[in-house]
């Protein structure tokens, strides 16, 4: 039987906060067996609000403070019947009751919100979920940075840094930076990219890309957006 | 009729994408919509600063601004993503005085003009539907789509969410089950084929950062419409477009041969239906086949009535 098979919502509760015992005497009676397993206690002290300070007085996040955790973000959710862990109720709950131990555990799951807006969406309290897991996401990134794939930090860089500097996408540049930051440049050359790559420069597409230039006045333009706070 | 309206085409079509701003530009010409491009555009922030907070009203801002500037309220966005960001900034920009002030500070500090009033961001295909109308799309088709059974694919940020993107509301659009796609593609005499990923999201945002969640949900898209008996699957968002027809191969290898479906923007089939040829529509451009559907289904019918 794997670890806590008989828990209900399993998917909710860590593996280290579950304890199971061979044999198990409470108060003289043997109670092995269906009643073997135990949960650590979860009464929390040691509140961490850091995370929730943030997250409340990030403009596109305030809307946290309105969550009353009814779970229809993560009913409906994109993500979390794709990948394991993902769970916009419980990341909010964790922001809000300062158990960011947690939140970091799982800081290498939280960034892979695809932004579908279903949650957003389905909020009868008008919580911006979606913008709101943004928000927890980068901060995770300026707490916990090396417990996130180096996928998310390079892709948030590289768009960053295009968008400050050029002001418009070159699409093809955006995602030929992106793979070569990672080290993964060969997929430049696998049959699906290679195939439109070539077709975009006969039919002059690439050119057209390389011609976009910047906005006017860009320099100054640049200089707001890329200004810290 | 002639009408004319500011639009914005973004970064993405007016390069890579250009199929679907040429076949935007070929159906509203044909409706007699006469298309005034927003001038000095710069793209429209595609989410990524969002966690930055109000930085993130920076750019859809800066292309508000300029629409009004160029004394125009109201623009017309092909692209989802786009739609998405303007209309999110514009909803911002209304509803919260302080961070309206706070936009146009941003946005006077750079020299750029800022948001003086509440821009109409107007979906093409919403548009299409309310301003033109299904009965003036009906009446403009030389060349019936019948016999062609395509899947209507929304994305997410047409309709997401749903107080946002407020043109969809305005228009009387269903933010659960959206259909002016449908519509539009009966007006033209395909056969609408229903399914059940017609809104679900395609992860485009982590198509190449999340590859496993991204072919999971890419592959699942197309072998559901396909399943549904699609011949076609047409979309409305440059970003899906990535992961459903150029990158279609990785759906195919997450989830099996049943995820090989053309996929077309579903401007191009109007402009086909409308009698402008494959090649005019920029069908070679997609990369999923679906040029050659089209040309099969050309030469299956009789020729266009003269106009």
């Amino acid at each position: 039987m794997p670890k806590g098979a008989g828990i209900i919502e399993r998917s909710l509760v860590q593996d280290d906060h579950i304890l199971e015992h061979e044999n198990l005497v409470m108060d003289g009676i043997d109670v092995s067996g269906r009643w073997n397993t135990m949960l650590k206690s979860r009464v929390h002290a040691d509140r961490d609000l850091d995370a929730w300070d943030t997250v409340r007085q990030n403009l596109v996040a305030t809307s946290i403070d309105n969550c009353i955790q009814c779970g229809m973000c993560t009913a409906g959710c994109t993500v979390a019947h794709e990948v394991e862990g993902f769970n916009p109720r419980q990341f909010i709950y964790w922001v809000r009751t300062g158990r960011t131990e947690e939140l970091k555990n799982q800081a290498d799951v939280v960034w892979r919100c695809v932004g579908c807006y279903i949650c957003t969406h389905h909020c009868p309290k008008e919580v911006n979920t979606a913008e709101v897991i943004e928000t927890i996401g980068q901060w995770l990134r300026t707490v916990v940075p090396e417990r996130m794939d180096r996928a998310f930090h390079v892709n948030h860089q590289v768009y960053r840094n295009h968008l400050i500097s050029r002001g418009r996408l070159n699409l093809p540049l955006l995602q030929t930076t992106f793979l070569r930051a990672l080290g993964r440049q060969n997929e430049l050359f696998a049959p699906e990219m290679k195939k439109t790559a070539l077709k975009m420069v006969g039919d002059g597409r690439v050119l057209k890309t390389l011609r976009m230039g910047r906005p006017h006045r860009w320099r100054k333009n640049r200089q707001v957006l890329g200004s810290e706070a | 009729m002639s009408h004319e309206t500011a639009y914005f085409p973004g970064c993405s079509l007016k390069t890579i994408d250009r199929a679907y701003d040429v076949s935007t530009r070929l159906v509203a010409g044909d409706l007699g919509l006469n298309l005034v491009e927003v001038e000095d555009y710069a793209c429209c922030g595609v989410g990524e600063l969002k966690g930055e907070g109000l930085k993130s009203h920076y750019l859809p801002g800066r292309n508000l601004g300029h629409l009004l500037q160029q004394g125009q309220t109201e623009v017309m966005v092909s692209c989802n993503v786009c739609y998405h960001e303007l209309s999110r900034t514009a909803y911002a920009w209304s509803r919260n005085e302080s961070v309206g002030t706070e936009i146009n500070r941003m946005l006077e500090a750079a020299g750029e003009p800022g948001i003086t009033e509440t821009p109409s961001v107007r979906n093409t295909l919403e548009y299409l539907v309310t301003v033109v109308g299904l009965d003036k799309i009906a009446q403009r088709v030389r060349r019936p789509l019948t016999g062609l059974r395509v899947a209507p694919y929304y994305g997410c940020l047409y309709h997401r969410p749903g107080a946002m993107v407020s043109s969809i509301q305005v228009a009387g659009e269903d933010p659960e089950r959206p259909h002016f796609m449908h519509d539009v593609l009966r007006a033209l005499g395909a056969a609408v084929v229903a399914h059940p990923a017609e809104t679900t999201c395609c992860g485009g945002k982590n198509l190449l950062s999340d590859e496993r969640t991204a072919g999971k949900l890419t592959g699942r898209i197309l072998s559901q419409a396909k399943e549904a008996g699609a011949d076609v699957l047409a979309l409305m968002c440059p970003k899906c477009a990535g992961g459903l027809d150029a990158l279609q191969p990785r759906a195919i290898k997450a989830a099996g041969e049943g995820a090989r479906l053309p996929v077309v923007y579903y401007t191009q089939l109007v402009a086909v239906a409308f009698g402008h040829s494959p090649e005019a529509a920029y069908l070679k451009d997609m990369e999923s086949g679906s040029f050659d559907v089209i040309r099969r289904l050309l030469q299956a019918a009789p020729k266009p009535a003269l106009v």
